[in-house]
């Protein structure tokens, strides 16, 4: 019974707690894309705040250093890839924020990354398609920019609402995190009960 | 408040870890069984408490209520507050795995401190005075985990004094609503349940 007066209290506590709405939380997103012959990428919170005027520092795979590259007032950024390899954007946001974006090779701008049709990752498979399209008939190479540099734009708050949508912080991982501690403070409490069942049994058995 | 993956220096993470692991090793030896439902309580509110942002520009910070869990359990704080970060970076991203021990210490043991600093006044004969206790603790808690977080920048590159200052002021609101919360808890702790306080206090005199 006094297991469950104690826990009475605590619970209001922590209902009351939970029927508060859940916000986002600070939690960096980070990505990158390739467009045109420049990699373009964005640096932002998960509140939809977006990291202004941030140093962006570019890597190779194996931590050589490649550039450097900063946001603009909108959280963008854009590289000038020279290499044919895995770039690694990060960005020290301060206080333990660090975004990091690792952008494999077939995400690289077409020039760099052999000319072959992209692997379908992110907003390329959207933007892809329609250039290949385009480029299959006579259209020159301007309406060619153009057409990308259309379909780029359109796609780009929807490719803002899907990172936003992935840090969404849904109920039922709420409560399903709730429920692990549950179970994993009950079973805790039974393995308490067996030690303690066991220990004073031993004792009855000495007694005797 | 929770450090992400790759924002600290290998050393400061095995450190971390090891910190983690003794502070939990502790937690779990003064865990008795009274104490499990609380402390699953506790974690369950830490877990909950973190998805309350509390925008601060330019970014936004949380609460974390480890202060209450500090006072109402001691060390046990260590292993209730683990499992709380465990399924919070599990299920919402917040903090990392290989951060995890960092992470835990950095929130449990200035629940430890408080515990300490503050348990006599919370077992002072009228609840309003221990109420005050309550507060400070749960904005002390939250003053001295920005300060060991400061401390884990610092040892991974970044500058004490810019580190420590950021995310001390980011966190002034949280440590005021905080200290509100652990005074309101204590205050009717104290004047509904006092055996809260009370058992554990009896229990490790017993023990020790």
């Amino acid at each position: 019974m006094t297991l469950f007066k104690s826990l009475a209290l605590p619970t209001l506590f922590a209902v009351a707690l939970f029927s508060a709405t859940p916000a986002s939380a600070h939690k960096v997103i980070a990505s990158a894309f390739a467009e045109g012959d420049l990699i373009e990428g964005e640096i932002g919170f998960s509140n939809g705040e977006m990291a202004t005027n941030q140093a962006v520092e570019v890597f190779a795979e194996d931590g050589r250093k490649l550039g450097d590259t900063h946001t603009d007032e909108e959280g963008f950024f854009t590289f000038q890839p020279t290499e044919q390899i895995v770039h690694i954007f990060r960005a020290n946001l301060g206080a333990g924020h660090v975004a990091e974006y690792r952008m494999e090779i077939d995400e690289l701008p077409d020039g760099l990354a052999g000319g072959q049709a992209p692997a379908s990752t992110g907003a390329k498979t959207v933007s892809a398609p329609a250039t290949a399209v385009i480029s299959g008939s006579v259209a020159p190479d301007a309406l060619k920019e153009l057409v990308a540099e259309a379909v780029r734009r359109e796609v780009k708050p929807l490719r803002r609402e899907i990172a936003a949508y992935k840090e969404k912080n849904n109920l039922q991982s709420i409560l399903g995190g709730i429920g692990y501690i549950i179970g994993i403070f009950g079973l805790a409490a039974y393995l308490a009960a067996r030690r303690r069942q066991k220990q004073s049994g031993i004792a009855g058995q000495a007694a005797e | 408040m929770h450090i992400v993956d790759g924002a600290l220096s290998n050393e400061v993470v095995i450190a971390g870890g090891v910190l983690a692991v003794g502070g939990i090793a502790l937690g779990l030896r003064k865990l008795d069984m009274e104490k499990i439902p609380v402390a699953g309580v506790l974690s369950a509110t830490f877990f909950v408490a973190s998805l309350i942002s509390v925008p601060v520009p330019p970014t936004s910070v949380h609460l974390i209520m480890n202060g209450l869990a500090g006072i109402i359990l001691g060390w046990a704080a260590f292993p209730a507050l683990f499992v709380g970060l465990l399924l919070q970076s599990v299920f919402f991203g917040f903090g990392g795995l290989t951060v995890l021990g960092i992470n835990t210490v950095n929130i449990a043991l200035p629940a430890v401190v408080a515990f300490y600093l503050c348990r006599s006044g919370i077992l002072t004969a009228a609840p309003k005075k221990a109420a005050i206790w309550g507060g400070i603790a749960g904005a002390l808690a939250i003053a001295l985990t920005t300060g060991v977080v400061a401390i884990s920048l610092t040892l991974s590159g970044e500058k004490f004094y810019e580190a420590a200052k950021l995310v001390f002021l980011a966190h002034i609101p949280v440590m005021i609503i905080e200290g509100f919360v652990s005074a309101a808890a204590v205050y009717l702790i104290r004047k509904v349940k006092p055996e809260l306080f009370d058992l554990h206090n009896t229990v490790s005199q017993g023990a020790d």
